[in-house]
């Protein structure tokens, strides 16, 4: 009996210090010595990508001894995401970031934590309502466009396209399929066409292996467009193989630096179109919410084309 | 029964020729959907051989593990991690092939070792136990890595050229001959060792071949060390092929080694099967992928057709078995 006591009595003690402490957050100074808590609630780190948006994040803030992070990865799962933000604000945080995985089941836990005072920076993936801080995010069906614009170009209105798509059930590769699409603009160019089309998964193996395909049927293939930059490397290798790549141009989106551009660098894309993460803005953006200032509420980044020629510079910013 | 029926039933009694009927048919679909041709090209069927490499020297180890019994869902993960730490060694730390490649396969070794010994030392199921050793094995391949791909920063070493080339004047796939290789030492293994005819006796009753002194434990422990070691060969040819080494490869790759054993007849109980069976259990299932993606086929029509073929395949050759069997008992 002695020991139920001891037992409650240290759960009623424990609880009290746990609403201390997040009583107490809200007070942090935002010096080196307090520094703000920002809790980084990201969806899935098995992609390249978000591994990528939590670098961007973390060199952003490197320089910034006023910040302090946490982060949270919830592996795909969206349930898992939600207890994760949840968790985030019971400790406390002066402020969340989240990539949601879908926007749906984590609306409610984003709204509460807005709700309870803790200013909330959303990135990529959007949350319903408008219970949230700032939104940051890349447009991809403005990114397709560009890419199909760019392929018009440079096959001067003339030429046959071979699309690796990404997942088609999913938001990006929809996009970046129907921009890509608008941006070819096959009624003012009759001598351009899409030959073959299929979707790669985001996988490099499979676009690879549909790329074989798409040599075995098509004698003559000018372009690839791939949604990824491992498909366009898949796709390079078939093409690679069958001898034909020297021919072709091999267009994709992403340009993340260890893949896409050092494949420009390498000469095996003729271009890349960067999809950026929107991390290292996400700090700047909290900085801005932490001391006080209102944002815009929405923040469409820009894309950013990787060519041979531009490597140099950094590649050139498309508005 | 007239002589007609007997032949035919004689020749169905035969597993191999039951499992050559799926293969045919998907055949006969390519030549009836050849794409202006394009499924008469031997390049087609290069591509075909190379693309069911990788996934073949899985389902190698896949045939011994489920001919003893069990099952192994562990490959492809042990897959990303030997690719993984391939491309550690070669591109990340300079170390010539000759070191790097027996390092890779004896990790691949040991990662398949702890599948055996949970299996038989500590009566682990199967399943439980290499779902642990999956889950293991992809976050040690992701630690490795730090969850990014490991590329090469200049040139690729030569093995990486080497293993993704083709010989006889183009006409073959390096990674198709070490899928062989592979395979017909899973043959020699399950028909001409003494650790084969092991094989079938615990897979077919494991209390039983004990007690007629087969060394269980040991068998089994074999059995899941190969598995993982053609695991790593898979990866070391997966990393090559793709000129890094990826920690998210092979995703579901174990099931597409499972459906290659189980299209080609060998019965997920265990105790009976064998490598030819499972060799054109891959020709199948490679020969149906390709066909469906020479016609452009969407995802959707694709993933449900595969799905409904190999229902169809399986419950063919068990439709032939169970009658086979019939009647012999009637006769």
């Amino acid at each position: 009996m002695s020991l139920r006591f001891v037992f409650w009595g240290a759960f009623v003690a424990l609880s009290g210090l746990a609403a201390c402490k997040s009583s107490s957050s809200a007070k942090r100074a935002g010096t080196a010595e307090d520094p703000f808590v920002i809790g980084m609630s990201q969806c899935n780190l098995g992609e390249p990508w978000r591994v990528q948006m939590n670098e961007d994040i973390k060199r952003a803030a490197a320089g910034r001894p006023n910040l302090k992070l946490i982060y949270k990865d919830a592996q795909n799962d969206s349930l898992v995401q939600r207890s994760q933000v949840e968790e985030l604000v019971q400790q406390g945080i002066d402020l969340l970031i989240i990539s949601p995985k879908e926007a749906a089941p984590l609306t409610q836990p984003v709204a509460e934590a807005y709700d309870k005072g803790v200013p909330v920076i959303v990135l990529d993936r959007a949350v319903q309502g408008d219970k949230y801080s700032v939104f940051i995010g890349a447009d991809n069906k403005k990114i397709g466009r560009e890419a199909g614009k760019f392929a018009a170009r440079i096959l001067a209105g003339k030429g046959k396209i071979v699309e690796l798509k990404g997942l088609m059930t999913s938001t990006p590769g929809q996009d970046r399929h129907a921009g890509f699409r608008e941006g070819l603009e096959l009624d003012k160019h009759p001598g351009l066409e899409v030959v073959f089309e299929a979707d790669m998964q985001w996988l490099e193996p499979n676009a690879r292996k549909e790329m074989e395909s798409a040599l075995a049927t098509q004698k003559q293939i000018d372009l690839v467009y791939a949604h990824n930059d491992p498909g366009a490397h898949g796709a390079y290798l078939a093409a690679k193989e069958a001898g034909r790549e020297k021919g072709m141009k091999f267009v994709a989106i992403d340009a993340l630096p260890h893949e896409g551009v050092k494949y420009v660098q390498g000469g095996i894309l003729d271009a890349t179109f960067a999809y950026p993460t929107g991390g290292a803005e996400a700090i700047g953006v909290a900085e801005q919410l932490l001391s006080g200032k209102k944002m815009e509420k929405k923040m469409v980044l820009g894309t950013k084309l990787f060519t041979r020629e531009n490597l140099g510079k950094g590649g050139e910013p498309i508005e | 029964m007239s002589r007609g029926g007997r032949l035919r039933a004689s020749i169905l009694r035969s597993p191999l020729a039951r499992a050559l009927a799926p293969l045919a048919i998907v055949l006969v679909l390519g030549m009836v959907f050849h794409q202006d041709g394009a499924f008469f090209a031997w390049d087609t069927h290069r591509a075909m051989l190379r693309e069911i490499s990788v996934h073949g020297m899985l389902a190698c180890g896949m045939t011994l593990v489920i001919i003893s019994g069990g099952i192994d869902l562990a490959v492809s993960s042990v897959l990303a991690l030997a690719a993984v730490l391939f491309a550690w060694l070669t591109l990340g730390h300079g170390i010539a092939a000759i070191g790097a490649v027996p390092l890779v396969m004896a990790v691949g070794l040991a990662a398949g070792a702890s599948s055996g010994l949970l299996v038989a030392r500590f009566y682990i199921q199967p399943f439980v136990a290499t779902l642990a050793v999956m889950v293991f094995a992809r976050g040690l391949g992701k630690q490795l890595s730090g969850g990014r791909k490991i590329a090469s920063a200049g040139e690729l070493p030569e093995i990486f050229s080497l293993i993704d080339a083709k010989v006889l004047g183009g006409n073959l796939s390096v990674v198709t001959i070490v899928f062989a290789v592979c395979a017909v030492l899973t043959w020699l293994i399950l028909s001409r060792l003494r650790l084969g005819r092991y094989l079938y006796a615990v897979g077919g009753n494991r209390e039983a071949a004990r007690l007629s002194g087969v060394p269980v434990r040991r068998v089994l422990l074999t059995v899941y060390a190969l598995s993982g070691l053609f695991a790593a060969i898979a990866g070391i040819c997966q990393a090559a092929q793709e000129t890094h080494g990826d920690p998210e490869t092979g995703m579901g790759y174990e099931l597409d080694a499972i459906a290659m054993v189980v299209l080609g007849g060998t019965s997920l109980a265990g105790g009976r099967g064998s490598m030819q069976l499972t060799l054109i259990g891959a020709l199948t299932l490679g020969y149906l992928q390709k066909i469906l993606s020479l016609n452009a086929f969407s995802t959707e029509a694709r993933l449900m057709l595969t799905g409904a073929i190999i229902v169809a395949a399986v419950i063919f050759q068990k439709r032939v078995a169970a009658r086979d069997q019939g009647e012999e008992v009637g006769s």
